[in-house]
This record gives C-alpha cells, structure tokens and sequence, in this order.
C-alpha cells in the first residue's frame, strides 16, 4: 500500500479497487488504470506491474497539471479531462471531483474501445470514487 | 523563440526553491504546474510542482531568457530530459539545510551533464539555518568529482540573487559557449 494509500486508509483504497475492477468491465479493451494523487503517488491500480503504475501515476500527474495550466492561460476553467489518441489505443486522464487531497484517473484502451463509451466509463468511475473518498 | 533567446533550466530537489526563484525574476507571471504536496514527509510545504514551471526576462531589446523549472523529485526525473533538451545553461538549486544535501548536489549536477553539456550553476540556499552545511562543503565536493563549478549562497526569494546566478550562466555562454546558443 502506498503512503497516500496508507493515508485515506485500507477501506477506502479497497472500494478504489472495486471501482477499478467495475471500470474494466465498463470499457472493453481497458489495458490499465491506475487512481493516483495529483502530486504523483499512486492510490490504486489495476492490471497494472506496479512499476508501471508508479511511471504512469507520475507521468499522468504532470501531464494533468500541464493541462490544467494551459486551461488557465486560455482563459478557461480549470480543466476536468485530458484525451490522448494514438494508432492503437488510448489514454484518459480524468479528476476525480471534490477530494482532498485531489486525485486523478488514469485508463489506457486499446484500439477499439469506442471514445463516448470510454469517456462515459471513466465519468462514472471518478464520480463514484468521489463520493466513496467523501464518505 | 527568436534565434537571440536562451533557454535556461531551473533544477534541484524538492523544497530548494526553484519555483519561487523563478517568479522572483520572470518579467511576467510564471506558468505553474503546482499541486497539493502530500509527501509532507520528505518536504513539509503545502504545494509542489509536478510539471513544469515557465517565465521570462528580457535581457536587451528582443532578446530573451526563457526559464524553465523541472519538479524536484525523482519519480519526475522522465521531465528532466524533455525540460533539459537545447538549453543554454543549468543552474541547480540545493537547500544546504536538508541533511542529504550533497548528495542531492552530485545527483542533480549528473543528470545535467555536469557542466560539460552546458554550463552548470549551483546556487545554495538556507545555508544560515543551523545545522546547515558551508558553503565551501559544495565547492569541495564539485571538485571531488573534479568539477569547478561557480557556487554562490543564495537567497530565491531575492530577486538580484537569482539574477546573480542567470548573469553567471550568460557570462559563461559569452566566455565560450556560443555554440549551446538556442538558433
């Protein structure tokens, strides 16, 4: 278990990981998720080495905080999503609303999973490890 | 970028100041990739830069310095390369308070290519606070590494100290490294 794991404690990160496992079945073709801070630790993960989420949760936090910097200097709100698109496959990073400290959701697909599904899974799955973080 | 510019990078462990030194210099508000820190921990602050930091400072007529701040932690250490890639100069930033603070110094010096890729700068912060290593205590491990590195004691939040550490790099470059210039 990880130290911010450790911090919200061994339940909430178990019903992270349930969430996690709905997730999978929500979005075919899920090569990976991993729950993460926003300064980079990871909370939960799944299907997933835990080097690989630990490499995935850093890279995601700056990637996410980058985002959120360009939203600014647009002139837009604090942004709530980044979509990476690749030949064969792609990458959702996504807030979970109102926790604290702030998390993020990391999922990986391959090829084939349809966008709106994807985007409407992971949705559910932020808001749903929101309000279990809440609680 | 016009072909005058510079591109410089801010780098060192979490906590040194690199982000404050930054904004302590930028001729406009700094981009800031901060977030809520909750390794208090290895550094007890309330926010850490998990991205990148950004600002500029004029230094003639059209001619800039851009200033890029790398996160301090190695989980981020992917950034480094990508924030590293064409600068001019690099200056590390350490905190002589931490008790690992050398070892931060070599780290951080090495993955910057010890002044051999561009001119390195090191600027020592919170050497006054007890406990707290000399000054001389850097120079001395530079050159067990046989490195000559210009080391200052700085003060981030200080804008002519920062300067101080920016005009040594450019002074630098002017001395014989023209070809790092960003073109």
């Amino acid at each position: 278990m990880t130290a911010v794991a450790a911090r919200f404690g061994r339940i909430a990160a178990g019903v992270a990981q349930r969430q996690l496992d709905a997730l999978a079945l929500a979005a075919p073709g899920l090569l990976c998720a991993v729950l993460l801070s926003a300064d980079g630790f990871e909370v939960a993960s799944l299907q997933t080495d835990k080097g690989s989420a630990a490499r995935l949760a850093a890279m995601a936090s700056s990637l996410s905080a980058i985002a959120a910097a360009i939203a600014r200097e647009a002139g837009l709100a604090e942004s709530n999503r980044m979509i990476i698109e690749s030949a064969n496959g792609t990458i959702v990073l996504a807030n979970v609303p109102d926790t604290s400290p702030p998390l993020l959701l990391a999922v990986i697909v391959a090829d084939g999973c349809v966008l709106g599904r994807l985007l409407w899974a992971t949705t559910n799955c932020c808001n749903a490890i929101g309000r279990a973080f809440r609680e | 970028m016009n072909e005058q510019d510079f591109k410089i990078v801010f780098t060192g462990p979490m906590g040194a100041g690199k982000t404050t030194a930054i904004a302590a210099i930028s001729d406009e508000p700094p981009v800031s990739t901060d977030v809520v820190n909750t390794d208090r921990a290895v550094f007890d602050k309330a926010l850490t830069t998990v991205g990148l930091d950004y600002g500029r400072i004029a230094i003639a007529a059209g001619q800039h310095v851009h200033l890029y701040g790398t996160p301090g932690q190695l989980r981020y250490r992917f950034l480094w390369g990508i924030l590293g890639n064409n600068a001019a100069g690099v200056i590390v930033l350490i905190d002589a308070s931490q008790a690992d603070a050398l070892v931060q110094l070599d780290a951080f010096v090495e993955a910057f290519g010890s002044g051999k890729r561009a001119p390195v700068v090191v600027g020592v912060g919170r050497s006054d606070q007890a406990g707290a290593l000399a000054l001389d205590a850097f120079v001395q491990r530079l050159e067990r590494h046989g490195l000559t590195l210009p080391v200052f004691g700085v003060d981030v939040r200080r804008r002519d100290d920062v300067l101080l550490l920016v005009d040594t790099l450019l002074c630098l470059l002017e001395l014989g490294d023209i070809g790092r210039k960003i073109v």
